[in-house]
C-alpha cells in the first residue's frame, strides 16, 4: 500500500526538484503598467513591445547572473486611480521598479513611490526636475530632460544662423503642461543670447492650427521649434506649406517618428529636424541581434516593423539601462535585489551608452539625468541623419532651473 | 420572511415618516454600516487604499451630483471642475495657515460661490443647453489651473497637500484617512436621505418634474434651482478636497479632468437618478468594474495563453465593461438602484409572489 502511494508521489516529487533546477534563482520583478487603451495608444504598443523583447532576450541569455526578469504587466488607461491600484498591486507582488508612461499616473504614483522607496523609471518622460537625485532619490529619468533638449536646440540654432542676436525663433506648443514646460528655458536663453522669441500656443486637441501658422508667417522666424507629437506634426507641416514656410525650419521635440511622417509624405518632409535622445533605426548590433534571435525565430512580442522606430527604441534603451543597473546592483550588493540596491546600481552607471543606443550617461546620487546630451537629426527622405555629435549646452542654466523647481517641490509645491 | 411587514402599524405621522419603516431594512443598513466601520481592520492595505477608499469618496461625489441632477433635475457636465475648485482652495487655504476643518469649509464655500455663478445660467436655459453651459465650467477651470501659476502652481507642479488634522489630531495613517472620507460620506448620505422629507426636497422635486407647474404651486423655481446648485457645489467642493487630502495626497489638474466629470455623471445615471443607494452602486460599478475586469482578464491570459497581443488584451475589459453598462441599462433603464428595488419588492411578498398580480 505504502509503496503504491510512494509511486504515485514520485512524479510530483521529481517535478518539484526539476522546477527548482530551472528556476535556480528567484526572478527580478519589474512593474510595467502602461496605457494601452486611452491617450498614449500612439506610443504604448511599440513601447511595451520593446521592453518585452529585451526582457525575453536577457532571459534567453541566462538572465542577470542567473536571475530571470519577470514583467508584471497591466493597463491603467491613463487614469490616476487605476494607476495607483496597479502600482499597489504590483508592489505587493514584488516589483522593485516601475514604468508608467503616463503623466497623470506618474504624478499620482510619484509621492507613493518616494514614500515606499520604489524605483520609478521615466526615460524621456515625466517631470524634468526629477533629475535632481537629492530631492527625488527614487525617480530615474536617466536621459536628457525636456529642458536639456530645449537648450540644445537653441545651441544648434545659434550655430547655424549668422548672428544669434538678430535671429527670430518661434516656439509653437500644445497649450498644456507638456508644451508649456520648456518656456522658462527659452525665455532665459533669449535674454542671455539676445534672439527674439515669440510663443505660439496651440489650443488642445491641436487639430486646428491654421490661425497659429498664419501668425508665425507674419513673424518671419529663422526657426520654428515645436513641442507636440504624433499626427499633430502632419497638421503643422501642412499648415507650413500653406503659409509658404520651408519645412526645414521646423525643429521638433523628440516625439516625431518615421511613422508620423508617412501621411504627410516621406519625400515632402525632407529637411524636417528633430532633437534626438536615442539612436533609432535597426543598424546597431544589439538591435540586429534582437531581430535575429527573436524575430527571425518568430518570438518577437509584436510586429517586426516597429523595431527601430522611435517609441520602440526609447523603451528599449530604457530597459537596457535598467538591466545594467540591476546587474551592477547584484554585482556590488548581492542577491536578493531590492529597490534600494537597484537604486544604488543605477547610481553607479558611469559613461554608459546602452550598447551605443544613446549618448554616454553618468548617474550619481545627485544627478539622475546623466549629462543631458542630445543631437539634432534631419530627415533626408528615408531616414534621420544626425547633424551634430552628442552634446549638452547651457548645462548651468538647465541645472539652475532644475534646482529651482525641485526646491519648490521640496517645499510642498 | 425577509422584509417582514407583519405587526407594523402606523399610529402617528412621525411613524409614517420614518426612513426605514421595515425593521429588516433598518438592520441591513446597520449591518452595512458596521462592515464599513470594521473594514479597515479586515482588509489589506491594497484593498483599503485602492478599492474601498476611492469607492467611498467617489460615492460621495456621485451623491452630491445626484442632489443636483436626480432631485432638482439640473444636468451638470463639469462636476469635476467644481471638485477641483474645492480642492485647490482648501489646499491653498491650509498652506496659508487655516486649520484643516475650516480649510475644508472654505473650499466648499468657494466651490459654492463659483458654482452658483454658473448656476445662474440654469435660470435661462434648460436641458441640453444647460449641459453645454456647465461644460464651460470644466474648460474654464482647466484653463485657469494650467495657466495661472498662483493657483495651479506652474506648469509641472504637483501641489502636495499638507497633513490634515482634525481637532488637533494629525491624520497620518491609512485607517485615519479612510475614516475621514467615510465620516464625510456618512454626513452627505444622511443629508441626502433626509432632504427628501423636508420642504426643500419636495420643492426641488417639484422643480424637477416641471418648473412651470412648480411656480404655479407657489414654489419659486429660480430660487430653488440656485439652492440646488449651491448645496451641490458645496458638497462637491468638500468632496474634491477630501479626494485630494485622503486619496491622492496632492492636487494636479489631471485629477479633475473632463473624464472624471463624465465618470461621475455615468455613476449617477447608471446608479439611478435621484437614488441614494444608486449613487453607491453607480460609483462602485463605474470605478471598480474596470479594475476587476482588468485583473480578471490579465489573470485568465496568464493561465491560458490567448495568443493575442497585449494591446488587444487590454481592450477586452473595455468591451466587457461597455457591454455590462448597456446590459444593465437595457435590463433596467432606471439604474442599478432599481434592480435592487425589484429584488427587494420580490422578497417583500415572497413566497406569496402571486399576490402582487
Amino acid at each position: 500500500m505504502f509503496k503504491k502511494q510512494l509511486l504515485t508521489l514520485m512524479p510530483a516529487v521529481l517535478l518539484i526538484f526539476a522546477g527548482n533546477a530551472i528556476a535556480a534563482k528567484e526572478p527580478i520583478k519589474f512593474g510595467l503598467t502602461l496605457d494601452y487603451t486611452k491617450a498614449y495608444v500612439f506610443a504604448t504598443p511599440s513601447f511595451g513591445q520593446a521592453i518585452e523583447d529585451y526582457v525575453k532576450y536577457v532571459n534567453m541569455k541566462g538572465g542577470i547572473d542567473g536571475h530571470p526578469i519577470e514583467l508584471l504587466n497591466s493597463d491603467h488607461g491613463n487614469e490616476p486611480q487605476r494607476g495607483i491600484e496597479a502600482y499597489e498591486r504590483k508592489k505587493r507582488e514584488g516589483a522593485i521598479a516601475f514604468e508608467h508612461l503616463s503623466t497623470p499616473v506618474s504624478k499620482a504614483v510619484l509621492p507613493k513611490a518616494m514614500n515606499d522607496k520604489v524605483v520609478m523609471m521615466q526615460m524621456l518622460t515625466g517631470r524634468a526636475d526629477a533629475a535632481d537625485g537629492e530631492v527625488f532619490p527614487y525617480i530615474f529619468p536617466v536621459s536628457p530632460t525636456y529642458w536639456a533638449m530645449a537648450a540644445n536646440i537653441i545651441q544648434y540654432i545659434a550655430e547655424s544662423v549668422d548672428d544669434i542676436k538678430k535671429a527670430k525663433v518661434a516656439f509653437t506648443y500644445l497649450d498644456y503642461p507638456f508644451g508649456q514646460e520648456p518656456i522658462p528655458i527659452y525665455k532665459a536663453l533669449s535674454e542671455e543670447l539676445g534672439f527674439e522669441l515669440k510663443l505660439f500656443p496651440i489650443s488642445l486637441p491641436g487639430t486646428d492650427q491654421s490661425g497659429v501658422w498664419s501668425n508665425i508667417r507674419r513673424f518671419k522666424p529663422d526657426y520654428v521649434i515645436s513641442w507636440s507629437f504624433a499626427q499633430l506634426h502632419n497638421i503643422a507641416m501642412t499648415e507650413m506649406k500653406r503659409n509658404r514656410i520651408p519645412v526645414d525650419k521646423y525643429i521638433s521635440v523628440i516625439w516625431i517618428s518615421k511613422n508620423d511622417l508617412k501621411s504627410y509624405g516621406f519625400e515632402k518632409a525632407k529637411g524636417v529636424k528633430r532633437v534626438e535622445g536615442v539612436v533609432t533605426g535597426t543598424d546597431s548590433p544589439i538591435v540586429q541581434d534582437i531581430l535575429k534571435t527573436l524575430y527571425d525565430t518568430g518570438q518577437g512580442s509584436g510586429p517586426r516593423e516597429n523595431v527601430g522606430l522611435l517609441y520602440y527604441m526609447a523603451a528599449f534603451t530604457e530597459m537596457v539601462t535598467v538591466v545594467e543597473g540591476m546587474r551592477l546592483g547584484l554585482e556590488k550588493y548581492g542577491a536578493p535585489l531590492t529597490s534600494e540596491k537597484l537604486k544604488m546600481g543605477l547610481e553607479s552607471l558611469k559613461g554608459f551608452d546602452a550598447k551605443g543606443l544613446m549618448a554616454p550617461i553618468t548617474i550619481t546620487p545627485a544627478d539622475h539625468q546623466g549629462g543631458g546630451q542630445t543631437r539634432i537629426a534631419e530627415w533626408d527622405g528615408s531616414e534621420w541623419v544626425p547633424q551634430s555629435d552628442w552634446n549638452a549646452a547651457y548645462s548651468d542654466l538647465v541645472w539652475r532651473v532644475i534646482k529651482e523647481h525641485s526646491t519648490k517641490y521640496k517645499s510642498g509645491q | 420572511m425577509f422584509y417582514r411587514q407583519a405587526a407594523i402599524r402606523h399610529t402617528s405621522y412621525d411613524q409614517t415618516k420614518k426612513l426605514y419603516p421595515i425593521p429588516f431594512d433598518k438592520w441591513l443598513v446597520v449591518a452595512v454600516l458596521l462592515v464599513a466601520l470594521l473594514a479597515p481592520f479586515m482588509m489589506s492595505g491594497l484593498y483599503l487604499n485602492s478599492y474601498l477608499l476611492p469607492w467611498v469618496i467617489w460615492s460621495t461625489a456621485a451623491l452630491s451630483l445626484n442632489l443636483l441632477m436626480g432631485y432638482a433635475g439640473q444636468i451638470h457636465l463639469g462636476y469635476a471642475a467644481v471638485m477641483a475648485i474645492g480642492a485647490y482652495s482648501s489646499v491653498h487655504a491650509m498652506r496659508l495657515g487655516v486649520p484643516f476643518e475650516f480649510a475644508l469649509i472654505l473650499g466648499g464655500a468657494t466651490a459654492m460661490i463659483i458654482g452658483v455663478g454658473f448656476g445662474f445660467t440654469a435660470l435661462r436655459v434648460k436641458g441640453l443647453y444647460l449641459a453645454i453651459s456647465t461644460l464651460a465650467v470644466q474648460y474654464l477651470v482647466d484653463w485657469v489651473l494650467t495657466h495661472v501659476p498662483a493657483i495651479g502652481g506652474g506648469t509641472q507642479a504637483t501641489l502636495q497637500t499638507p497633513t490634515p488634522a482634525l481637532l488637533g489630531f494629525e491624520i497620518t495613517t491609512d485607517i485615519g484617512r479612510y475614516y475621514l472620507a467615510f465620516g464625510w460620506c456618512a454626513l452627505v448620505t444622511i443629508f441626502m436621505l433626509n432632504v427628501k422629507r423636508t420642504g426643500l426636497g419636495r420643492a426641488l422635486i417639484a422643480v424637477r418634474e416641471k418648473d412651470y407647474a412648480a411656480s404655479v404651486l407657489g414654489v419659486n423655481s429660480y430660487y430653488y434651482k440656485l439652492i440646488a446648485f449651491a448645496v451641490s457645489s458645496f458638497f462637491g467642493g468638500v468632496t474634491g478636497a477630501i479626494l485630494a487630502f485622503t486619496f491622492f495626497g496632492a492636487v494636479t489638474p489631471e485629477q479633475y479632468s473632463i473624464d472624471i466629470s463624465i465618470q461621475i455623471l455615468a455613476m449617477v445615471v447608471v446608479g439611478g437618478l435621484g437614488s441614494v443607494l444608486g449613487s453607491f452602486f453607480g460609483a462602485g460599478f463605474i470605478l471598480l468594474a474596470p479594475l476587476f475586469l482588468n485583473n480578471m482578464v490579465t489573470g485568465m491570459a496568464e493561465a491560458y495563453d490567448f495568443g493575442v497581443s497585449r494591446s488587444i488584451l487590454s481592450h477586452i475589459p473595455l468591451i466587457l465593461y461597455g457591454g455590462l453598462i448597456m446590459l444593465f441599462l437595457l435590463f433596467e433603464p432606471l439604474g442599478l438602484a432599481k434592480i435592487y428595488d425589484n429584488i427587494r419588492k420580490y422578497f417583500l411578498v415572497w413566497p406569496f409572489g402571486f399576490s402582487r398580480r
